[in-house]
């Protein structure tokens, strides 16, 4: 059930935030490291199902694609000097950045799950 | 692409973990502070990285609904053993002493047996953290070792009845089930340090051939701290520094560290050090024609600059 939801949005600044959190709570011994991963699934969960359903927004990116690399299903680009073009024409540019793509839940559906 | 919906969206994402997650912690029997405290502390990181501007610092938690009470009384009787294992905590090598030697454990065994069910259960829990039983049924895993652990020890010399023994080295057990076979084996016959062996073998299960390296160095090698931190990654670099440095003469000390050291050197490479601006996203379609890149990205996670964006679709168009 769980292990139907990537894992890698807990890199992001949220995934970070929690997983720390929950860090110190086992250090501190106030929980235990599996009752830590139930949340941590449950985050997958929250987290896939909230940007599928709240987020319509959609951007253009471009850039110097720096590195390219597929490895077990799991795209990652590094681009330069990208620039987001978002629908309220706002750019957003940045010296460099890393794009870590997993497989589509579409893709997934069809596939391997 | 959008900035202005993260407050939003981690909101409901928070909101949704803690309450989804309640009757895990009620079933593990963790008090509902302390799931609180989780939320807390996660919302004031969220708030404290500022990639977007949060208004409601620590939003009033979502009204947890409340069928609390048909769980109080688990939970009050789970926060008793909580409490009585963070006791037990402190010393367990107070209570393993005992149970190596038949006749020791036999003197003992008037005091033993009725604080043995209590103080099993922490060991237990002990184990339980490196994730071997589950949690719910740790009782009822034991019965099977009894006899072979109470013959072993009858044999030694004690003159226990079985039942007796067994329930006097119940602690023992789960310490027995933690370990490999071949470990328990072994570290039978070394009486002092029975909890760092423990945690050792443990370490062997995922170990990398260092590890096994270690082992052998010393008779003790079994006295690795528990896995909590990274201590131990700090041992192999002193010894290993005062031989061949950084030198990958040796094969990889650890991994894990080796990988950063690589992402720190391409970071390094492109003159960006410190924090990358990262997208988590999945791909639909990923094409290329000559030195023309194409993919349609989606579900995306943003962090650029120091702020979050989310996006639903992405359409990426790069020339290499």
């Amino acid at each position: 059930m769980a292990s139907a939801y990537y894992e890698f949005y807990r890199g992001s600044s949220i995934g970070m935030a929690l997983t720390d959190s929950l860090d110190e709570l086992i250090t501190s011994g106030a929980i235990t490291p599996q009752l830590a991963m139930k949340v941590l699934q449950q985050f997958d969960k929250s987290l896939a199902d909230t940007m599928v359903k709240q987020v319509k927004s959609k951007a253009i990116l471009k850039g110097h694609l720096h590195t390219y690399r597929l490895c077990d299903d799991v795209w990652t680009f590094i681009v330069k000097t990208p620039v987001f073009k978002m629908e309220s024409s706002e750019n957003v540019g940045a010296q460099k950045i890393k794009i870590i793509a997993c497989k589509s839940g579409d893709a997934i559906d069809g596939g391997k799950k | 692409m959008s900035n202005k919906i993260v407050p939003t969206i981690y909101r409901t994402v928070i909101d949704e973990v803690i309450a989804a997650i309640k009757p895990e912690f009620d079933e593990y029997g963790v008090a509902e502070d302390v799931l609180a405290e989780l939320q807390s502390k996660w919302e004031s990181r969220v708030i404290a990285s500022h990639v977007a501007e949060f208004e409601t610092p620590a939003a009033a938690p979502p009204p947890p609904t409340q069928p609390v009470q048909s769980h109080q009384i688990a939970q009050t009787q789970q926060a008793l053993h909580q409490a009585v294992q963070s006791h037990a905590y402190a010393q367990p090598v107070l209570q393993m002493p005992p149970m190596p030697h038949g006749t020791y454990a036999g003197l003992h065994n008037p005091y033993a047996a009725p604080g043995v069910g209590v103080k099993a259960e922490p060991l237990e829990s002990r184990h339980l953290l490196s994730g071997s039983i589950s949690p719910s049924t740790p009782q009822y895993t034991l019965p099977p070792l009894n006899p072979a652990l109470a013959g072993r020890h009858l044999a030694a010399g004690g003159v226990l009845p079985p039942g007796y023994a067994a329930a006097a080295y119940q602690p023992m057990q789960p310490v027995a089930q933690a370990r490999p076979p071949a470990q328990t084996q072994q570290t039978a016959g070394q009486s002092s340090s029975r909890i760092p062996q423990v945690d050792g073998p443990s370490y062997y299960d995922g170990s990398d051939d260092d590890e096994d390296d270690r082992a052998p160095g010393g008779s003790n090698g079994a006295q690795y701290p528990p896995r909590t931190s990274h201590p131990s990654v700090a041992a192999p670099q002193a010894s290993g520094a005062s031989t061949a440095g950084n030198g990958g003469g040796d094969e990889a000390i650890n991994s894990d560290l080796d990988d950063s050291e690589e992402d720190l050197d391409e970071d390094v490479d492109q003159g960006t050090a410190g924090e990358t601006d990262i997208v988590f996203c999945t791909y639909d379609k990923v094409a290329r024609v000559k030195n023309k890149w194409k993919c349609v990205l989606k579900d995306g996670m943003v962090h650029v600059n120091g702020r979050d964006y989310l996006f639903a679709k992405c359409t990426g168009e790069f020339e290499w």
